[in-house]
Parts: structure tokens; sequence; C-alpha cells
């Protein structure tokens, strides 16, 4: 077995035993640490694919922003609670093997899919175009990316940065109304 | 360019050096943690620890062995698991990141090239940022399980302050990576050699001597400050150490810690300011260059001196290898420096430097620099 077959079964180990116990574990604490066990997994998978740039900033915005605040959270709350309602009962058992089930029933049909079909790239699109090009000219693929967002796509990324702008209006707008988001409770 | 290796040989030497770089941290923290004690003791005109060993330098060895027959001991309401896994995680994040900084030029022996550093990666900004944001976790772990009011309310100020920096921190680096036009550390190093020069408006200068050298400081010097004081609150260092303010906290997100656990919280510490020195030498200071020689010329120095190729590469990396070390020890010293110089700022003050004033300034230096460079390419003056 190549090298880059034991990083990629070892990884591939790490992220689905890690999004696993997201689910199953039943304090909220490990999940969420789990969740991030599963961020740096992906992004260690993404720098196996020669993807550097998406793999330094999915640990940089995913694992080193958004899940912080996730746990930052979690940690405020009172867990005792959330513990007794996770951790026992009928229905929640039921829910939690459904979830696995059908978690596992996607896993067979990607891994069934994707063995089957040889590429998803049909051949002579640009986009095979794109990554032979990349392929020979060396693995400087973050230029690429960028020349695909900025000279390309501009107009699409442009429009998807006014949208982050409108969230970020709204939440401030939501965090100043009086009394709190809670006011009306 | 691979960063596992292909060949059996690669993937030992790889481990190897990945093992020699942890330890070199870890044993730099004891030497680190004298020069802090002896330094405050300097500045605040008293003598630090001077019995143990010449002057006192075995101080800290007496220390490590009391740190390990201390009582290992848990809080009764704490979470064990977490408890004991924050202080290992601790080292992780600094060692790692800590690996991707070229220290030297590569070794040439016979037909094999070794890198001094862990491994090469080629967005080695992004990765070193990425690594390091992950240090949180850390203190968020080490702050719940503790299971603690003080050390809750530490590790929530910590993981607030590091969040909060790390904009700036990002945001200053822009300006590098503009000016140089790579995430590569190694080739922002070798586009810092030479005399300083600049080409752009339709004229080229160049600095009539050597010694003036072409380094990232003269180009960004906006930069260079907004991310050296970012740094600090990086690593949770005074004039920002909030997490750990004894006046409120007792001591941060630490305070049920004691004994060995306790040293490895340091040693991580000290592993993000040996990674922010690492990087303020690389980005702004010409990384591992000499100021007036070239790295060609100090091989052909080497060459004429011991007219052997391996000899004068071995003689070219040792040269620059100790270039490295000494700009990062400066650094360190202005680090500790001004930890014993500065008082802390309020919670308040905190929060306002880094979002009102440094992260708008960072966004002004990259827009300024995109502005320059844009400019310089584009039009002629006179």
């Amino acid at each position: 077995m190549s090298m880059d077959a034991v990083l990629f079964w070892f990884l591939s180990i790490v992220v689905i035993g890690a999004g696993l116990s997201v689910v199953l574990m039943s304090n909220p604490i490990y999940s969420a640490l789990s969740l991030v066990m599963t961020m740096v997994g992906v992004a260690a998978l993404f720098a196996t694919l020669n993807a550097y740039f998406l793999a330094g900033v999915q640990l940089i915005v995913y694992t080193g922003a958004v899940m912080v605040l996730f746990v930052m959270v979690l940690m405020l709350f009172d867990l005792k609670r959330e513990l007794q309602a996770f951790s026992r009962g009928k229905i929640t058992g039921f829910f939690k093997i459904a979830g696995v089930g059908v978690l596992a029933g996607l896993l067979v049909g990607v891994i069934t899919f994707t063995t089957q079909k040889t590429s998803l790239i049909a051949e002579g699109s640009p986009l095979a175009a794109d990554i032979a090009a990349q392929a020979a000219s060396g693995a400087d693929n973050t230029k690429i990316l960028s020349e695909n967002l900025f000279l390309k796509n501009i107009l699409g990324f442009e429009l998807l940065g006014v949208l982050l702008l409108v969230i970020a209006i709204g939440v401030v707008a939501l965090s100043r109304s009086k009394g709190g988001t809670h006011a009306r409770d | 360019m691979s960063s596992m290796g292909t060949t059996t040989f690669e993937i030992v030497i790889n481990l190897v050096k990945t093992v020699l770089i942890f330890l070199m941290m870890v044993q730099a923290v004891p030497i680190l943690v004298w020069l802090e004690r002896r330094g405050s003791g300097f500045i605040q005109n008293r003598f630090g620890p001077n019995r143990v060993g010449p002057l006192g330098l075995v101080q800290l060895l007496a220390d490590a062995v009391k740190f390990l027959n201390k009582e290992d001991f848990v809080p009764d309401k704490g979470n064990r698991f977490l408890f004991y896994a924050a202080p290992v995680f601790a080292l992780i994040p600094a060692a790692v990141a800590f690996m991707a900084i070229p220290m030297s030029t590569p070794l040439t022996v016979g037909d094999s090239t070794f890198l001094i550093q862990g491994y090469e990666v080629n967005i080695g900004i992004v990765f070193i940022l990425g690594i390091s944001a992950m240090a949180v976790y850390t203190m968020l772990m080490a702050g719940w399980g503790s299971s603690s009011k003080f050390s809750l309310m530490g590790a929530m100020r910590a993981a607030a302050q590091v969040i909060s920096y790390e904009l700036a921190l990002g945001l200053a680096i822009v300006g590098v990576i503009l000016v140089y036009g790579t995430f590569n550390l190694t080739e922002m190093i070798v586009a810092q050699q030479g005399p300083l020069r600049f080409s752009g408006f339709g004229f080229d200068f160049v600095a009539p001597t050597a010694f003036l050298p072409n380094w990232g400081i003269f180009f960004q010097p906006l930069g260079a400050i907004l991310l050296f004081c970012a740094a600090f609150a990086e690593s949770n260092r005074l004039p920002f150490d909030l997490a750990e303010g004894e006046a409120e906290l007792v001591a941060g997100f630490h305070t049920e810690y004691g004994g060995f656990k306790m040293l490895m919280f340091f040693i991580g510490e000290y592993g993000h300011m040996m990674i922010a020195a690492g990087l303020m030498t690389t980005f702004y200071f010409g990384g591992y260059g000499i100021p007036g020689w070239t790295t060609q010329e100090v091989y052909a120095a080497g060459l004429s001196m011991f007219g052997n190729e391996t000899a004068a590469s071995v003689f070219n990396t040792a040269i620059h290898f100790l270039s490295f070390n000494i700009k990062f020890a400066i650094f360190l010293w202005i680090f500790i420096h001004v930890r014993w110089t500065l008082p802390r700022f309020r919670y308040d003050q905190l929060m306002d430097i880094g979002w009102k004033t440094m992260l708008p300034w960072a966004l002004f230096n990259t827009i300024l620099t995109a502005t320059v460079i844009f400019l310089a390419s584009q039009y002629i003056i006179g």
C-alpha cells in the first residue's frame, strides 16, 4: 500500500469516527469537539488532494472561527439537563439508530456511485482541460483558484460578498433590538 | 515539494526532523524562562535566580524536577478527560506551526537535499495561521474541564481575545503576500536577498550599498507593527495577558493546573512566542539572509575555503542558521522586554484596540499596498 493510500485510509477513519461521535456523544461539548476533529480531518484530506489553499482556509474559517464560537456558546450553558434529555429514552434512541442507518446508506451509495463511474468530470470539458493544465504547470493551484474567482466569476463573487454584508448588517440590527432577541418571549 | 516524501529514506528523514524540531522548541523553553527571570531581575534592578549552577542556569532543571514531583491534582467536579487532554493539546499547534518556518538554506550532501524546516508547504502563511488558530481549543478545554468560574471566565476571555486579534494578524499579512506575490515562506526569503531595490513608475532604484538589505520592513512598516502587536495578543503576553489577569481571575484558564501540566501550557505559550518571532524574521527581516551577502556568495566563499562542495554546503547552512537564530533571539528578547515594561490593558481597551484601531489600520495597509503595487506597474512618472 502506498503512503498516500495509508494516509487516505487513516484520515477517512478519523473523519468518519469523529463524525459519528458528533451524533452519538451524549455530552454536547464532546459532540462539538468531535465536529472540530472532523473539520481538521477534512482539511487534512484536502491537503492530500493537493488543495492546500482550501485546506488552509478550512482550518482558519471552520476550526479557527466558526467552531470556536460553537464551543464557547455551549460552554456557557448549563448542560446537565441536556445530558438527561439526550442520553435516555426509546424515541431518541430510535432517532439515533435511524440517523446512523441513513448515514451508512448515504456512504454506501456514494462509494458505489463513485466506483461505478471512473471519473465524474466529462472528458473534453473546459474543467478537464483546466485540471490537465494545472497538473502540467505544477502545484500552484492557489493562483488558478484566484483567477477563477476574481476574473472569470467576479459577478458571482461580488454578489456573495453583498449577501454576506446584508447578513452582517442584519445580525447587528437584531442584536441591537431593545431588550435583546428574546424580548417578546 | 511533497510534504510526506516518496521513498522510505525521505519519510524517515521527515519523521526525524519532526521529532528534532519539536525537541528544539521544548529545549528552548528553559533557556527562555531563565532569560525571562534573569531579564526581569535586570530590568527591575534585582538579581533573579542566581544560586543553582553558573548564573543560575541550572535553576530550570531544579524546577522541572520539582514540577514532576508535585501532586497530580484533578478538581473534584471537573471533567477528567478534558482536564488531562488540554495540556497535551497545548503543545501540538505550536510545534506543528513552528515546523513550517524555514530556518536555513537547504543542505546538500551528494545527491540529496535536506530542507532545514519540518516540511515545505506551498501555502506556508495560511497553514501557520490555521494551525496556530487551533490553540484556542486547548484554553477552552482547560477552562471548561476545570469546572471553576475563574477558569471558565479566563478561557472565554482568552478565546475572544485570540479570535479578535487573528483578524488584524491575518489582514496585516495580506500586505506581505501582495508585496512578494507568494504564500511560500522560502520564496519570500529568496525575494529579500541582495541590496534594497524597487522598480516601478518607470524607473529602477537600487540601493548604493549592498549593506542596505532588501527587507520587507522597508516595504511594509505599518504591517510589521500591526503583526507584531497582534502577535503579543495571540500569544497571551503582556500587555495583552487579560486571560490570566491575576488581580481579577487568579490565573485564568489554568487556575486549577499545577506541576507538569502547568509547565506544558507554559511551553505552548512560549511556542507561540517563537512562531511570532520566526514570522517577524521571515516576513520583514530577511529570514535567514545576511545583509551584504547573498546565499550564493556565502556558498562560494565556503567553496574557496574548503574546496569541497559538501563542506561548503554545510558551512552555508550553518552560517545562515546562525543568522536566523540571531534575528529570532532579538525578537524573543523584545517580547520579554515588553512584558516587563508595559502594564496590562483593561478588557474594554483591549477590544477597542483590536476592533476599532488595528483592524481599520490593517485594512488601510492592505488597500494602500494594493493601490501602490497596481499604480507602480501601470503608470510612469516623468
